[in-house]
């Protein structure tokens, strides 16, 4: 009898085995089936590229089994959102996406998890991820946090954030108007400048820009201020806005403000965009996102009539780095879906479904598989390179900065004629204000003791 | 026995309880405590808080002391006291046109002539429609390229203007945006005002020999007098928190062109994260309108003479 019950519990407990070994078979299988039935909700912009990508969260939906809510907002209405959510001790949000100005003022107030802790395990990265084929540029500004200056690639810097919607900038031109009155495309600035006043003479309005009060206007100027060789700081943190080449920077805006089309100083990104894709310039100089967006037959009127060329040239070649990178609040209590919803869509086949739906790559290896489909991949491809990680100082002050410095001094330079210098030199007093208030000439103040 | 006179001496002595005198605080005590939860601890966490250096996002608990700093910064701030006379002036011009506006459309449709009730209806629309949308539609209006204005004054000739972006044409949109908004709140309450008056006295007035302007002047008008202040008093307050439309039609701009104060306080304390400053902007503010409000109840106090309607 016993050896009977002994027989009975050795199968027993073989079958339990064998049912474990299944099990945790199965489990290895499906690394999304312990999440199916989450829920997490995402906090991202209402622009085209995040439009695109809600198929491509539906098909996540479908294949993993977690839910997705979208909370898309206008993209600088995100932060006070975001801000508000991911300082509460448990956040709504599971995932945000930040235009990348914002990335070091969540850090510094440890609003974002790193997200090194997600790339140690093993049941949740996919070893075909492959990180390093993510355009640098892109993820150095987006994700890397503490890097050189706090904001660059560096070695003190940590990953918080993967780029999704990133961008540099190249020109946009409408090819039927060149080519009927015989322009040549502008590859420096002195031929831009030319370009600019030719069209205006012969009464088409030469090139958009954003131009509003505030961080529209300033994004306009700083498209001109890398490649002709200007920065915001030094070194030592001393602002040089009133540099002789954010002066030049300043007078280009205002030629683009003259010789384009009507309202310059009320556009913002939408109205800019919407100005070219719908006829009223001939030139853009800002995101790659424009090719897309002409693609599109609810936002375009010019399909097929756009060429690209790369973002012209100053004193050096350097374009901007900007868009959106998507992290993990540290307060989000599904960070583990979070994860692997972040791991989808930037992953080599979410980054080649976004593509397919009318979404920007981030991916060297999507451009390169693309390059025969879109005309301005090879342009991008070749304009990668001069993306300039210190286009603008990522750093908490910016956004004060950004606003209320440089957003008010350069809408005089726009909508005025006066002097430029004693504009700029204004901001630039009301700049290191800002930055000796903040403490950052602390050390230099106790070195000179 | 029992004294009666001792038991009634000794009863008047203790405190006694009187459902009357208690009942009428307890009706108001509800009211008491929505305002106390709903206005008074908001400024007083605001009057906190513009002692203290706060950034979104970090306890509050951390945020460093800073005394009187944001008082004394803000007093010599330009761009504060440039917001000042932005409200200032908007709210010269907007209640200025809207009171002339409204009093005169009123006195104009009150009597019951054919399809007065159809003007009323159109003219207190605009009153009906949310802030935002307000600034939303009157945006599309003024766009420069896209916008109506510029389209039917191309048609007569006119270059296309960029209302929204230069300085001038932006501060005259915002103040004819107010006036479309706001007049037929001035319109309804005088209407209600001038149907409310007594027949007697205008039918005694008519007898006497008026004719319809001194009716006008020397009757019903000081008749509403009280009617007028509260509106105006209202129409005041309502100009220094004015914010949704500005946002949505100008955001302050171009510079601080149509910045009202109201709107420099939230872009201080979103925009650039000063939220300690913000609120002693705030503070500012309160006292502000505390104190034009009390100036115009002193000047016309519309609860002095009950006589009034």
């Amino acid at each position: 009898m016993t050896g009977k019950r002994f027989a009975a519990g050795l199968v027993a407990g073989a079958g339990a085995a064998v049912a474990l070994v299944i099990s945790a078979a199965a489990a290895l299988a499906n690394p999304y089936e312990k999440y199916a039935g989450t829920t997490i909700v995402v906090s991202w912009p209402a622009l085209a590229h995040f439009q695109a990508a809600e198929t491509l969260v539906e098909e996540f939906t479908a294949e993993t089994g977690i839910e997705v809510e979208i909370d898309a907002l206008q993209y600088l209405k995100l932060r006070d959102r975001q801000l508000l959510e991911m300082s509460k001790p448990t956040g709504e949000y599971d995932v945000v996406s930040w235009v990348v100005m914002w990335k070091g003022e969540y850090v510094s107030k440890g609003l974002l998890t790193p997200l090194s802790q997600f790339f140690t395990s093993g049941s949740l990265v996919d070893p075909h991820y492959d990180i390093d084929d993510i355009a640098d540029a892109y993820l150095q500004n987006g994700g890397v946090v503490g890097g050189t200056k706090g904001y660059m690639p560096g070695k003190s810097g940590a990953l918080y954030g993967i780029p999704f919607g990133a961008e540099t900038s190249i020109l946009a031109y409408r090819k039927d108007i060149f080519e009927e009155h015989g322009i040549d495309v502008p590859a420096t600035y002195d031929e831009l400048r030319a370009v600019m006043q030719q069209l205006a003479d012969l009464g088409i309005p030469a090139m958009t820009s954003r131009g509003k009060t505030g961080h529209q206007v300033t994004a306009g100027w700083l498209l001109h201020l890398a490649p002709l060789a200007g920065k915001i700081f030094d070194a030592e943190w001393n602002p040089v806005i009133n540099s002789p080449e954010g002066v030049e920077a300043a007078q280009v805006m205002r030629e683009i403000t003259n010789t384009g089309p009507a309202g310059i100083p009320t556009f913002g990104f939408g109205e800019a965009s919407a100005a070219f894709l719908q006829g009223d310039a001939a030139m853009y100089l800002d995101t790659l996102k424009i090719a897309a967006m002409s693609r599109n037959p609810k936002l375009s009127k010019i399909d097929g009539k756009v060429g690209y060329a790369l973002h012209p040239v100053g004193s050096r070649c350097g374009s901007e780095t900007g868009g959106f990178a998507v992290g993990i609040p540290a307060n989000s209590q599904n960070q583990e879906a979070a994860f692997l919803f972040v791991q989808y869509i930037t992953s080599k086949a979410g980054d080649q479904r976004m593509v397919e739906l009318g979404g920007d790559p981030i991916r060297m290896s999507t451009i390169q598989n693309n390059l025969s489909n879109f005309d301005e991949y090879s342009v991008v491809l070749e304009q990668l390179p001069c993306a300039d990680p210190d286009w603008r100082p990522l750093i908490p002050e910016w956004n004060e900065l950004n606003i209320d410095v440089l957003g008010q001094a350069l809408t005089d330079v726009i909508t005025t004629d006066a002097p430029i210098q004693p504009i700029m030199d204004a901001a630039n007093d009301k700049a290191r204000a800002v930055m000796e208030r903040e403490g950052y000439y602390s050390w230099a103040n106790y070195r000179a003791q | 026995m029992v004294d009666e006179r001792e038991f009634d001496a000794g009863a008047s002595q203790r405190p006694r309880f009187d459902a009357r005198i208690v009942t009428p605080y307890l009706f108001i005590l509800p009211a008491c405590l929505v305002i106390a939860g709903g206005l008074v601890y908001p400024i007083l966490d605001a009057f906190y808080l513009s002692f203290y250096d706060w950034k979104i996002g970090t306890p509050i608990s951390s945020a460093p002391f800073s005394g009187l700093a944001h008082y004394k910064r803000m007093l010599t701030d330009p761009d504060v006291l440039e917001s000042i006379w932005v409200t200032l002036r908007f709210g010269f011009w907007t209640i200025t046109i809207e009171m002339f506006l409204g009093v005169s459309l009123a006195l104009l449709l009150e009597k019951p002539i054919r399809g007065a009730s159809v003007f009323r209806t159109i003219f207190i629309l605009p009153l009906m429609v949310s802030p935002v949308v307000v600034g939303l539609i009157w945006r599309y209006l003024f766009d420069a390229r896209i916008g109506w204005i510029n389209y039917y004054l191309g048609m007569i000739g006119i270059e296309p203007q960029v209302w929204l972006g230069d300085a001038e044409l932006a501060f005259f949109a915002i103040v004819f945006t107010d006036i479309w908004q706001w007049t037929p709140f001035i319109f309804i309450i005088i209407i209600a005002g001038l149907q409310a008056l007594p027949s007697e006295v205008l039918e005694a007035s008519r007898i006497d020999g008026t004719n319809w302007w001194q009716q006008i002047l020397f009757i019903k008008l000081p008749m509403i007098r009280s009617i007028i202040i509260i509106a105006l008093l209202m129409r005041l307050i309502d100009v220094f928190r004015a914010l949704e439309v500005m946002y949505i039609l100008t955001g302050g701009g171009p510079g601080r062109a149509t910045e009202l104060l109201s709107l420099h306080i939230y872009n201080r304390a979103f925009d650039t994260q000063q939220l300690g400053y913000a609120s002693a902007i705030s503070v500012l503010l309160i006292l502000l309108v505390f104190g034009l409000s009390v100036a115009i109840l002193v000047i016309g106090n519309p609860f002095r003479d009950k006589s009034d309607i």
